[in-house]
């Protein structure tokens, strides 16, 4: 009994690392970005959504503003970090410090804003009813699938039926000949983080919701979207939605036999022998540098 | 004042060790580790113990902590041998948060939270000797072996396997055995510098050896100057100085110097990266285009 609802905890978070890990994954695939301020995206987003409930304002315009906050964050790192410093061939290196020191930024700004430590959403939606014998399921479970579900839905209509969808996908595969038939490269790669950025912020709202937030939690999600990028192989959506869901399985059944402070070194073990012994992930088709 | 100016003497000291050797294979090498800090640790968790339950030698303390930090720095030597760049700062930032959670469970070796108490004063073959030497001397010895490294023939070869991996390996080098040993001198400086921190400080617990202190260090190595010699002690004195700077802010209750120290550090990196990748000793011209 024990190991059906921990697998039911493990497909809520494995919900929510899915989503955070195709935002990163989608930013990756189509700039070349290695984006280490996603999981400061999804803090802003969490924190906002926080504030705004925490000002009475209705559940969808939280949601609205959590969504706002991330998407506009991800355009000005776009805009204002990323492309000044590719400008003149940014190292990977160059890159990672700058998103790096954004994100410590940030992290102390809302320490001195809204306090250091756990702080959490608490709503009837996430309090669970026994449906099954010593099986207690919330509501918010069926919200995280289907959230997750709809996303995805959504996200693969777009990538292979729109046109701005098959640019951004073109734009992974060749940058100059996206500019050869008079698309503006620069336009699509603030679309790309528009888009990752935003499927962060439902997966900050729910997490507000269910284990709740602190300023720090950035660097958490961050290890788990890139884990879930590796594993699931570079440049594949589906791949890095995948091994997020599988991450958040692994780390909930892995509580059967360690306690909960453990359940980070579960992905880091995943993490670990995939870069050993197969770094070029489960989808993924050349080989990591 | 005198008590002060020692203390902060040795911290730069202490930290100068750090950020050198972090440097050596950050600039040199080209391993972009954030997870420095967990050597440190190793390090002083090493000498404390050695001074608790043997004698508080301070040489003895340096030379168990130096072969722990550098016996278990394989742990980062071997995703550094099979990935590099994003890939391997994902798995340094994995162990960076797995080791803080090793340094508070394994209560018998580490005291857990708590820590390490009452660990009594150096001695140095029996004698009574104060940190501060002994650091300077430590610190001296560093980077005087950074330089002849980074001179030498073995400086070179990692040098040239940061630019391009694959043509040092044509030319012959032994790629894995440069980076292996690279990590290796690199994690065992870190670990006397830890040795040296827990004598000094005569207390440790897991709080020093977090990511923030990761971060820290390589903030020094970065503000400094990679790849330079003198880039990252002048990055120590600069970020050493901001607390007791901050302290002259009245306005600013005490509280928050830490979250308004990480802020400034935090936005001199974004800055620096945008405005002057190289660093404030780094020459212009490198740093730009190095992988």
């Amino acid at each position: 009994m024990l190991f059906l609802q921990l697998l039911i905890n493990g497909l809520q978070t494995g919900a929510i690392y899915a989503l955070t890990a195709a935002g990163f994954a989608l930013i990756f695939g189509a700039t070349r970005i290695f984006h280490f301020a996603h999981g400061t995206a999804f803090t802003l987003a969490g924190y906002a959504f926080l504030f705004a409930w925490r000002a009475d304002w209705p559940g969808w315009a939280g949601v609205l503003v959590a969504v706002a906050a991330a998407t506009l964050f991800g355009m000005a790192m776009e805009r204002f970090v990323y492309r000044p410093i590719q400008r003149h061939e940014g190292s990977f290196f160059t890159v990672f410090v700058a998103a790096f020191g954004v994100g410590i930024v940030v992290q102390n700004l809302i320490g001195l804003l809204a306090g250091r430590g756990l702080a959490t959403v608490d709503t009837s939606l996430s309090f669970g009813t026994e449906v099954l014998p010593e099986i207690f399921v919330a509501p918010i479970l069926w919200i995280a699938i289907g959230t997750a579900a709809v996303l995805f839905a959504a996200l693969t209509v777009f990538l292979t039926r729109s046109h701005a969808g098959v640019a951004l996908r073109a734009l992974a595969q060749n940058p100059d000949l996206i500019r050869t038939y008079g698309l503006s490269a620069n336009g699509l790669s603030v679309l790309a983080f528009a888009i990752g950025s935003a499927l962060a912020a439902p997966a900050a709202i729910i997490t507000a919701m269910t284990s709740g937030l602190n300023e720090a939690i950035g660097h958490q999600v961050m290890l788990i979207s890139i884990a879930a990028t590796i594993v699931g192989g570079i440049g594949s959506l589906r791949g890095a939605a995948l091994a997020g869901l599988m991450l958040g399985v692994a780390e909930s059944l892995a509580l059967q036999f360690v306690d909960t402070q453990w359940a980070e070194a579960v992905s880091f073990l995943v993490l670990f022998a995939f870069i050993l012994f197969r770094p070029s992930g489960i989808f993924g088709v050349a080989a990591a540098r | 004042m005198i008590a002060y100016l020692s203390n902060l003497a040795t911290q730069v000291a202490i930290f100068g060790i750090l950020a050198a050797t972090l440097n050596f294979i950050l600039g040199y090498a080209g391993i972009f580790s954030i997870a420095h800090a967990v050597f440190f640790g190793l390090g002083a968790y090493a000498g404390a113990q050695i001074a608790l339950l043997l004698v508080p030698d301070v040489v003895l303390a340096c030379i168990v902590a130096a072969a722990i930090a550098g016996g278990l720095s394989l742990c980062l030597a071997l995703p550094a041998l099979r990935v590099r760049g994003e890939y391997f700062v994902a798995a340094s930032l994995g162990l960076q948060m797995v080791a803080v959670t090793l340094f508070s469970e394994l209560k018998p070796l580490t005291g857990g939270i708590g820590g390490l108490v009452g660990i009594p004063l150096p001695t140095l073959f029996g004698v009574p000797v104060g940190v501060l030497p002994v650091a300077l001397a430590a610190l001296a010895l560093i980077l005087l072996a950074t330089a002849l490294l980074a001179r030498g023939s073995f400086g070179r070869t990692l040098t040239a396997i940061r630019d391009a991996e694959s043509a040092a390996e044509a030319l012959g080098k032994n790629v894995a055995a440069a980076k292996t040993l690279a990590v290796g001198f690199a994690c065992a400086g870190a670990g006397v510098a830890g040795a040296l921190y827990a004598l000094h400080t005569s207390f440790v617990n897991v709080e020093s050896f977090t990511m923030d202190y990761s971060v820290l260090m390589m903030a020094m190595v970065i503000i400094g100057g990679t790849g330079t010699l003198w880039g990252p002690l002048i990055g120590t004195v600069l970020l050493l100085s901001l607390p007791a700077a901050l302290a002259f802010l009245p306005f600013l209750p005490a509280t928050e110097v830490g979250a308004v120290q990480q802020i400034i550090i935090g936005l001199a990196m974004t800055l620096l990266m945008i405005f002057r990748p190289a660093g404030l000793v780094g020459d212009l011209s490198r740093g730009q285009t190095t992988a």
